[in-house]
């Protein structure tokens, strides 16, 4: 714990760039994912176009009716003291398609022979989900660097009185 | 990114109109667990304030769910129920739509990131 009121103010000016940092990577990472869903999506139209305007719906995708399926990605957490703030980072598991064990290919909802725009879409998709994972590691930074900042503040008002 | 089979971590879901919805479930990240619980929930404009309110309270209830991905302008709508959850999980991620685009000015954590500037704070 700091001692002085020099200190303190030191580590509050490192965090401060710290946010600032961090801030600009979210509102980037949220400008990349609307980039990538956008071009993903002008793919899911093509197909449409293609293939009929009901062929991509909410009508083609399981509800809770249908069997019980598993998500082909999956989110860990791994300790990172050493780079991170927070102290963890996660990381995506994708799951290889394997319908014995209920991990389904949701390409399947849509078509038996997927187009190759729909094939394309998913590729988008998939990098999202990349981004996605970025972007909540990105977050996680961003609230324990304000969860210091403000602790710091504490023991800076405790060092003035 | 690792590529396995044994190990499961954590799940993304999802709220948000049809064509994200339809994307991220392409993208693989959609599940129904063995109680008929899916993990995304597709918003259209018959879909009730209190119902998208419900989800997300109970998204943010389960355990097996790591992060949740919400359409910035459905997050509008249930926007104190979102600046309510200060927890780091899990992590509550504004995202663009196709008819609204990402606007910095709205995301419940830029504005609390905002809130740190505050000019009496900075003084010495």
């Amino acid at each position: 714990m700091p001692n002085q009121v020099s200190d303190v103010n030191n580590l509050l000016d490192s965090l401060y760039l710290e946010l600032l940092d961090l801030i600009e990577q979210h509102t980037e990472c949220r400008i990349n994912i609307e980039r990538i869903n956008n071009a993903g999506q002008l793919l899911l139209a093509k197909t449409r176009y293609n293939q009929g305007s009901n062929s991509i719906s909410t009508a083609q995708i399981p509800t809770e009716n249908s069997e019980d399926f598993k998500a082909l990605c999956n989110v860990e957490k791994e300790l990172d003291i050493e780079n991170t703030i927070a102290g963890e980072k996660k990381h995506l598991i994708r799951h290889k398609v394997e319908k014995s064990q209920g991990y389904v290919e949701p390409l399947h909802w849509f078509a038996a022979l997927p187009p190759t725009t729909l094939r394309n879409a998913t590729e988008y998709f998939k990098k999202s989900v990349e981004l996605v994972v970025q972007g909540a590691n990105i977050q996680t930074e961003l609230l324990a660097v304000m969860d210091k900042i403000e602790r710091l503040k504490q023991i800076k008002k405790q060092l003035v009185l | 990114m690792a590529l396995h089979s044994a190990i499961r971590g954590k799940l993304i879901s999802v709220i948000g109109d049809e064509d994200t919805c339809v994307g991220f479930l392409l993208g693989g990240v959609g599940e129904i667990n063995k109680n008929r619980h899916p993990n995304f929930m597709v918003v259209d404009k018959n879909t009730a304030v209190s119902e998208i309110e419900d989800c997300f309270k109970r998204f943010l209830k389960r355990d097996d769910i790591d992060i949740i991905l919400i359409n910035q302008n459905c997050a509008e709508l249930i926007r104190h129920v979102i600046d309510a959850h200060t927890s780091p999980v899990p992590a509550v991620l504004e995202i663009p739509s196709k008819d609204h685009p990402y606007d910095a000015s709205k995301d419940s954590i830029l504005r609390r990131a905002r809130g740190m500037f505050n000019p009496e704070d900075l003084v010495r």
